[in-house]
């Protein structure tokens, strides 16, 4: 537990260090917020939650990125794959709780007649998601470039495809579109089940990704056996 | 300078070259004495304190040869038949390599021979294509670069890499400090490590591959970037660790230092047969 919380703690001081990253990252969701405000009740939420999902997503890919060249020896020094991995998702789970708050917030005070617990859970769940989608990207794509395209793609497509269309559930960010219409538009609760599933299933099956990711990478050693001393 | 300050860099700058203590502090006072008696200041006198020292390391034949009769331990690190290639090109074939506790093996080869490559596969960092690595005890390994968070400090680097050692962070924190000043060099408070020179990177590098003292210290390269004082200081280090009972491979192309290893596997051949 003390490694997976210094990994954590370290992770996030170093994210806190790029304040110009934070403020870009923390200004993201609002102009996302604001290009929609004018248009139908729920699409600024729509937006709101796919911008802080594309933000802490390329903050979580960044992260894992920067951590590769330290990961060898913090491997070597006694860390597993379980404490790296669980320590960087709490830090981008701690920061993606800071930026959501004040969006949240926004929403609670801006828009009247909607489901704030719904909306609540989206920002929740587009937290966990994000965390393990940006981890995963850098843990399958060795360079920050072609994880930066893959999120630019994935968020675009969000945006275009129509969430009705079955193919539009791979999308990792679905769930918030079926919150979003739960939240908004005061459906049944189906909607809100199979938001809450495909965000469940979504943040679970890219975080074992990122974990089957991490193992491949590091390949398996047979050649190597090490006898403790103490 | 002062007469103080250029005394003490003095004594330090003999330790640096292996000069004794007795030595020394001989060497010192005399110095002292004689600025006394002349008035004049150590610059004009002596010169630079490094070059004065060094033209005394000189004289008195170099560095102290290790201790007479010491002995060595069991074996730490055991290569057999490592053999590696990349496509068609063979970088390491059929290469052994044995060091025993209180030793040292220096890696010499052309560059592009294998000796980074073999000190990765020793570290499980890279895969051979064939034969296996037995490492008795902990391992600490110093790449050539990298190997740090950009934006922590040499303390947090310290905590993060002693968590994992199982060490607290005060004995984490006061383990790093203790190695970074045997490298005549003191961390400041909140400087992260992008803002550190490369020299300096490189002793954060090589303190963390130190800490929590591990029984089998592989080390690519870790002077680049040193200065000659730093420099000097490494190698002290190397033989007082060797002392103290590590295995150590120092991976090195700086030929000026192997009369004073144990061991030296010279890849070039390896190379050449491929």
């Amino acid at each position: 537990m003390t490694r997976t919380l210094v990994v954590a703690e370290m992770a996030l001081r170093e994210m806190a260090r790029r304040r110009v990253v934070l403020i870009i990252l923390l200004l993201l969701p609002l102009a996302f917020y604001l290009s929609r405000h004018g248009d139908h009740l729920g699409q600024s939420i729509r937006f709101v939650c796919l911008g802080l999902g594309w933000a802490l997503s390329t903050a979580a890919l960044f992260a894992g990125s920067a951590a590769r060249t330290v990961e060898p020896r913090l491997r070597l020094s006694g860390y597993a794959d379980r404490h790296l991995i669980a320590g960087r998702l709490a830090a981008l789970w701690a920061l993606g709780v800071l930026l959501s708050a004040p969006y949240f917030l926004l929403v609670r005070l801006d828009q009247h007649d909607v489901r704030y617990g719904a909306i609540a859970a989206i920002m929740a769940l587009t937290v966990v998601v994000s965390a393990s989608f940006g981890l995963a990207l850098s843990a399958v794509l060795p360079r920050e470039l072609e994880g930066t395209l893959v999120l630019l793609a994935v968020v675009g497509l969000q945006m275009m495809v129509d969430p009705a269309h079955t193919s539009a559930r791979v999308l990792p960010f679905w769930f918030s579109r079926e919150l979003a219409t739960y939240a908004v538009d005061h459906t049944g609760t189906g909607y809100l089940d199979r938001g809450l599933l495909h965000g469940a299933l979504t943040a679970v099956l890219l975080t074992v990704l990122v974990a089957v990711a991490a193992r491949a990478r590091r390949g398996r050693r047979t050649h190597l056996t090490f006898v403790p001393l103490r | 300078m002062r007469t103080d300050a250029w005394l003490a860099a003095l004594a330090g700058e003999l330790q640096r070259h292996g000069v004794g203590a007795d030595l020394t502090g001989h060497v010192v006072a005399e110095a002292a004495a004689h600025l006394a008696d002349s008035g004049d200041p150590p610059l004009a006198a002596f010169g630079p304190p490094e070059m004065y020292a060094a033209a005394v390391a000189d004289s008195v034949a170099g560095p102290a040869p290790a201790a007479p009769g010491r002995t060595v331990g069991p074996v730490r690190l055991a290569a057999r038949g490592i053999t590696k290639r990349y496509r068609r090109r063979t970088v390491l074939a059929d290469v052994d390599l044995t060091v025993r506790a209180g030793e040292v093996a220096a890696v010499i080869g052309q560059n592009g021979s294998g000796k980074s490559t073999l000190l990765r596969i020793c570290a499980g960092l890279a895969r051979p294509d064939r034969g296996t690595v037995h490492v008795a005890g902990r391992l600490g390994y110093c790449p050539q670069d990298g190997g740090m968070s950009e934006f922590l400090t040499p303390d947090e680097h310290f905590v993060l890499v002693g968590a994992g050692r199982g060490l607290s962070r005060t004995a984490a924190r006061r383990y790093g400090r203790r190695d970074a000043a045997a490298l005549d060099w003191a961390p400041k408070p909140g400087v992260q490590a992008r803002h550190l020179s490369g020299g300096t990177r490189q002793k954060l590098n090589l303190t963390l591959a130190r800490l929590g003292d591990p029984d089998v210290l592989l080390l690519d390269e870790p002077y680049q970037g040193f200065d000659r004082g730093s420099y000097l200081d490494f190698w002290h280090q190397v033989f007082r660790w060797r002392d103290g009972g590590a295995a150590i491979v120092v991976v090195t192309h700086l030929l000026n230092q192997l009369d004073r290893v144990d061991t030296v596997l010279d890849l070039t051949r390896s190379e050449a047969a491929a």
